[in-house]
């Protein structure tokens, strides 16, 4: 129990900082409550650095969960990524009741505050999925994947204050709760069908069943109810409905959130459970046909939803389904270059649409949000460095040779084509394509576009945002140079054995 | 898959000990500091461009770093004892099961590299001092975009001779290239310039596109691109010319093609004279000295693959050759003396790969070594009377330079620039070209005894239009005319600017160094059995020893023998029954000074008589042809114009417009409004009510639930449908049979 403790300890700091957060979002002075973003990176890099020395060979090798590497590997790109997560929503917050204060118009009340809040649930939600590399039951897995999801409905809801964002919040909530059902009820099948709720004693059921000439159809029926439940949190097809409302309804820098983090949770839960019945002798027939039409469905449903979108978070929400879609790609091919290209491809997405959705929060018309197509437009003629920045994400989000994203793609359709779905890596391929049209539009309008009467009022008005979206900008450019020592790190997260 | 320390693990763990590999190559890692420094300095100036840094600092960045670039050169070289790979970081890294693609940035040095590198940075630095003068009425302006465009070409350049295999070589030749576009169309606001640039970048792709194919050749053939891995390959194949099939004698083509483009040779010439239009110490570092010089270094490089096929060295050697007399028939009759050197650098390169054709990588590497030395005083000198005169080149409207005051070291530097350039008697360029021309005599080759005669002949025609720029230019009376880059000044009452401290030290440095690079030819060398002092010895560590005289007998000779029309150093050839090593040595200077002698005659004794000449070939109808198509350069790029361009133009019209009605509009727009009408399907599912979406989910899920739950029962109606088919089908057939 210890030595389980030990391997806690990322997710320990991240807490703490959570807890700092709430706090110093509720003091009385202003210096320190404006600062709440600075004590959440500082945990978060803390998280980060805490990681090499937690996994140590010799503390691995002790560890008992499925896959004892995995860890190092999410838990440090998560800290890393949530801290330019956490930059991007710097100044969303609170901005207008402060800057009253800050003019002598009102005065500090507790109640009226949300930084703080807004702060922790982001640093819990965060530690949520750190906290899924470490399951070693399925009782643990779902109260993980719902310290994941939990906060994020909150988030949602306070990060703008407009009905549109209320209504996201509510959708998004009652949905998750059906597919949290969902996902619950798998889990529970799972359990009859093996009688444990323990990984290790799991997969040995499972091993005796295979053996015994195939998985009982009750614990089939329970992994893909699972995986069901799961594809809402990666919002895949038939649960990626939610998606474009929810994505469009938040603040940018909540949806850029949204697009990674529960996206991580799933794809990670996803893994571990197709670990459960063993990649060996490849997935149930029943399972694979299942994860292959939902890929199809995801990739195609996502681009091709995005072609007629006006407003840009929308059209990045839809975006975000597709990328499922691909990533599906690496599941079905199965470990181990499947699975290194969705973990690979999953540090790579994040860090481009972090990058996508910071320009769009960084930006603002007037004080208002700019969420319209229009608004972008010229963007180069007032700060050619988010449009810069626009222009290189949605390159790399479409994968535009050498940027970060065309090297995710490679590894996903590589291993695609070596596990032998050429047909699925066809329609990837053509899915791609079609997405050429809307990420395109969005370069064009940024970069080569002139300004309208619109979009002439819209000026970069959030620093650090602007921060975030330049610096991840940036690893999308020369993320390339660190691709081995990335696909290194993901190779051996995937290994069993040291 | 991939053999790396991840990030993750040097934060958790103590380094690992390094093997013994890794120990050793750590000795000479600073060696990348060369690459490096140029890199550093392109930094730097960006920096000084973004904070409009309007003084002098760019200058100075860009010659401390290549200056340091230039001592670590000399301290490798120093320390240089075999062939070495210096590995700085893993680039590409590709494998799979039944190959891989290995392209790490490292460096490979041996003594051909050191060879090169020592000029590249040396002159480099040199030409940066010059510069840093010669630039300074752009202060402010242009000044930090000049320097970072050098900084640019000598990382290229470095990539270029240093790195271990093909791509990094291929990303320094892209590199230089770019640079050239960028340094060329410098002065972008003259349209001449412009188009000068154009014209470089896409001559240049021509040859590129054969680098591109020769390096995916090189590797399906050889399994790699590096360069001692193929050297290795070939060896364990004993040069068999069968291996590999037909690319084997593709390959040779291909870098040939590639080597014309860069080293302006025909028929991909016509961009380097028109490139003068970048400023001079451009004209004199890239189009002169060194970047024009790198068709042979990948030649040299890549030498046993020209062993493999039979007519690619001769075919080296005839282009070569050719290309010598016929810049050199150019040159005679301009009157710009920019161009004259720029007609004159393609000749010359034009006796480098004559050299290289006839065997004798060691003449042609030697003749590289004095050219830029020579070349590059000729070029700044000119560079400094254009700055003088305010952008005068027409030789007719200058003379008498020597006797006016402040002009001494421009017109003696230039005397022994134009020395060298002539095959003066024991000047550096009497020996570099004795060398090529004696090899063409000495190797047996289709016509190489044609081609050797053509060379001595183009060496009097060398000599010939060298010594009529300088008594034009710098001896007889005193005269001259400003040019039209006035700035303000008042045309009529114009004097001179006489350069200062910084170009004639340099213009001193550099004529210096053309001198001193007779010395080599005498240094002896380590190695016994080899002719041709230290530089002989610099190029017989490289694949291209097979060319140094006395070494027949090591690794190459069964190479050599093998070959049935060359045969190097087997038996010796002769010259009109002498030897021609010793031979050379008279009749190239008695042509040299020939050539002197009548440029002197008309030229500075009886300078009207260049024009009756040429009023008398004008006016006779036989021979008017003659001096009218040399000034118009042989109507070469009018006849490309109209053999590849027009047609091109007129093709590209065709596509143009087969692409907007039948591809763009029958096509693209038809096939394009498929996924944009799906859209319009799809969007009603979005209709954004919570309910509907909710049941859509669940549906979804429980659909797929039942259809697998049931999977058996579906499959086996499925079956039962198609065998009640199939009764149906056969019971049709039957019942058609039997009527």
């Amino acid at each position: 129990m210890a030595d389980r403790l030990w391997f806690l300890i990322p997710e320990l700091i991240v807490l703490a900082g959570a807890v700092m957060c709430a706090l110093a979002g509720l003091s009385t002075t202003a210096g320190i409550r404006r600062n709440v973003g600075f004590i959440a990176c500082a945990f978060l890099a803390l998280a980060c650095i805490s990681v090499p020395f937690v996994y140590t060979p010799e503390r691995i090798a002790t560890a008992d969960s499925l896959l004892p590497h995995i860890g190092k590997y999410i838990k440090f790109f998560a800290a890393l990524l949530g801290i330019l997560l956490v930059m991007s929503a710097g100044g969303l917050m609170d901005r207008k009741y402060e800057h009253a204060i800050a003019k002598g118009k009102a005065t500090f009340s507790a109640l009226r505050t949300s930084g703080g809040e807004f702060h922790a649930l982001m640093l819990l939600s965060i530690a949520g999925v750190m906290l899924i590399c470490e399951a070693r039951d399925l009782i643990w897995l779902f109260l993980a994947l719902e310290l994941v999801s939990l906060p994020t409905y909150v988030m949602v809801a306070i990060s703008r204050w407009s009905k549109v964002a209320q209504e996201a919040a509510m959708k998004y909530f009652f949905l998750g709760a059906v597919s949290a059902a969902l996902m619950l009820y798998g889990f529970a099948l799972l359990y009859l069908a093996t009688g444990t709720f323990v990984f290790t004693e799991m997969v040995d059921v499972f091993a005796m069943q295979r053996a015994e000439g195939g998985i009982a159809v009750v614990g089939q029926t329970g992994l893909l109810l699972a995986i069901f439940g799961l594809c809402y949190k990666i919002a895949a097809a038939p649960m990626h409905l939610y998606a474009p409302d929810v994505y469009q309804g938040a603040s940018a820098a909540v949806t850029a959130f949204l697009a990674f983090i529960p996206k991580t949770a799933g794809m990670l839960a996803i893994i571990l459970l197709c670990t459960l019945v063993g990649w060996e002798e490849g997935l149930p027939p029943v399972i694979e046909m299942a994860l292959w039409v939902v890929a199809v469905l995801t990739m195609l449903l996502g681009n091709i939803g995005a072609l007629l979108q006006t407003s840009t978070q929308r059209m990045l929400g839809y975006s975000s389904i597709a990328h499922s879609g691909y990533m599906l790609i690496g599941i079905i091919a199965g470990p181990p270059l499947g699975i290194v290209a969705v973990l690979v491809y999953l540090v790579i997405y994040g860090a481009t649409n972090t990058s996508a959705f910071a320009t769009l929060a960084c930006l603002s018309r007037d004080g208002e949000t700019v969420d319209s197509l229009e608004d972008i437009s010229g963007l180069h003629k007032r700060s050619p460095l988010a449009a810069t920045s626009l222009a290189v994400s949605c390159g790399s989000l479409l994968g535009i040779p050498p940027l970060f994203g065309f090297w995710g793609k490679l590894l996903l359709f590589a291993a695609g084509i070596a596990a032998g779905q050429l047909m699925l890596v066809l329609v990837a391929a053509v899915a791609s394509a079609i997405s050429a049209w809307y990420y395109l539009r969005l370069i064009g309008l940024s970069v080569l576009s002139s300004t309208t009467p619109r979009s002439d009022t819209v000026r970069v008005a959030l620093r650090w945002p602007f921060v975030a979206a330049i610096l991840s900008a940036i690893i999308a450019l020369a993320g390339p140079l660190v691709l081995t020592n990335i696909v290194a790190d993901a190779e051996q997260a995937v290994s069993e054995t040291e | 898959m991939i053999e790396t320390v991840s990030i993750l693990s040097k934060l958790a763990t103590m380094p690992a000990v390094p093997s013994a590999d890794v120990l050793h190559a750590v000795d000479l890692s600073w060696a990348g500091f060369i690459l490096w420094m140029p890199l550093i300095s392109l930094v730097l100036c960006g920096l000084c461009a973004a904070f409009k840094v309007k003084t002098k600092a760019p200058a100075v960045i860009t010659i401390i770093c290549l200056a340091t670039s230039f001592v670590l050169t000399l301290f490798l070289w120093n320390s240089y004892t075999q062939p070495e790979t210096i590995h700085l970081f893993d680039w590409l890294q590709i494998h799979w099961e039944e190959g891989s693609f290995v392209a790490n940035f490292a460096l490979y040095v041996d003594s051909l590299t050191l060879l090169w590198m020592l000029f590249v940075t040396g002159l480099g630095t040199l030409i940066a001092v010059y510069a840093s003068e010669y630039m300074e009425h752009d202060v402010g302006k242009g000044y930090t975009r000049f320097f970072a465009g050098v900084s640019v070409f000598l990382f290229a350049m470095t990539c270029l001779v240093m790195g271990d295999n093909l791509l990094v070589l291929y990303l320094g030749w892209e590199g230089v290239g770019f640079a050239s576009y960028w340094l060329i169309g410098y002065f972008y606001q003259k349209p001449s310039a412009v188009a000068a640039a154009k014209k470089a970048f896409i001559v240049n792709r021509i040859g590129d596109v054969g680098l591109a194919l020769a390096i995916y050749l090189i590797w399906t053939t050889f399994g790699t691109v590096q360069y001692d891995e193929i050297t290795t390959v070939l060896q364990s194949h004993s040069y068999d010319t069968t291996f590999g099939g037909w690319t084997v004698h593709a390959i040779p083509y291909l870098l040939m093609l590639a080597a014309f483009g860069k080293s302006a040779q025909l028929p991909l010439y016509v961009w380097l004279p028109d490139a003068m239009e970048g400023p001079t110490p451009v004209s004199a570092l890239i189009h002169a000295a060194t970047m024009v010089t790198a068709g042979i270094y990948l030649i040299i490089r890549t030498y046993p693959l020209f062993m493999l096929d039979e007519y690619a060295l001769p075919t080296v050697a005839w282009v070569g050759g050719l290309t010598a007399f016929f810049a050199a028939t150019i040159g005679m009759a301009q009157y710009d003396i920019k161009r004259i050197m720029a007609y004159s650098t393609v000749s010359q390169l034009g006796y480098m790969f004559l050299g290289l054709g006839v065997v004798t990588s060691y003449g042609a590497a030697y003749h590289v070594f004095t050219h830029a030395f020579f070349k590059a005083v000729l070029f700044l000198t000119c560079g400094a009377i254009m700055h003088g005169f305010a952008g005068q080149l027409d030789l007719r409207r200058l003379s008498g330079l020597r006797k006016m005051k402040g002009w001494k070291i421009v017109s003696y530097t230039m005397l022994v620039g134009c020395l060298c350039l002539a095959g003066f008697p024991f000047t550096s360029g009497y020996f570099s070209k004795d060398a090529i021309l004696a090899e063409a005599f000495v190797t047996q080759g289709p016509g190489f005894q044609f081609l050797g005669w053509l060379a001595i002949f183009t060496a009097g025609l060398t000599a010939y239009y060298t010594f009529r720029v300088w008594f034009r230019v710098c001896a007889g009376p005193v005269y001259f005319e400003p040019g039209d880059e006035l700035h303000g000044e008042d045309p009529a009452n114009f004097h001179p600017h006489a350069p200062r401290f910084a170009i004639n030290f340099v213009l001193v440095a550099i004529a210096l160094g053309a001198l001193l690079a007779a010395l080599p030819y005498f240094m002896p060398n380590e190695t016994e059995h080899l002719h041709g002092g230290w530089i002989a010895e610099m190029v017989n560590d490289s694949p291209a020893s097979a060319g140094v005289p006395g070494n027949n007998s090591v690794a190459h000779a069964p190479l050599v023998e093998a070959h049935g029309t060359i045969e190097h150093n087997i038996p010796h050839g002769d010259i009109l029954g002498m030897d021609p090593h010793k031979a050379m040595y008279y009749i190239s200077g008695v042509v040299g000074f020939i050539g002197i002698g009548i440029a002197l005659f008309l030229h500075l004794f009886f300078r009207s008589s260049a024009d009756t000449l040429r009023s008398k070939l004008l006016a006779n109808r036989a021979t008017r042809w003659l001096p009218t198509a040399m000034e118009n350069k042989w109507y070469v790029d009018e006849v490309y114009i109209a053999l590849i361009r027009s047609p091109l133009w007129i093709l590209g019209k065709f596509f143009s417009l087969f692409d907007k009605y039948i591809i763009d509009g029958a096509l693209v727009n038809g096939v394009a409004s498929l996924p944009r009408a799906s859209a319009r399907w799809f969007a009603p599912l979005h209709n954004g009510s919570l309910q509907s979406y909710a049941i859509s989910m669940v549906g979804g899920a429980v659909l797929v639930v039942l259809l697998m739950l049931f999977m058996p029962e579906i499959v086996s109606l499925l079956k039962s449908m198609n065998s009640q088919a199939q009764n149906i089908e056969q019971v049709v057939r039957t019942v058609g049979g039997a009527q």
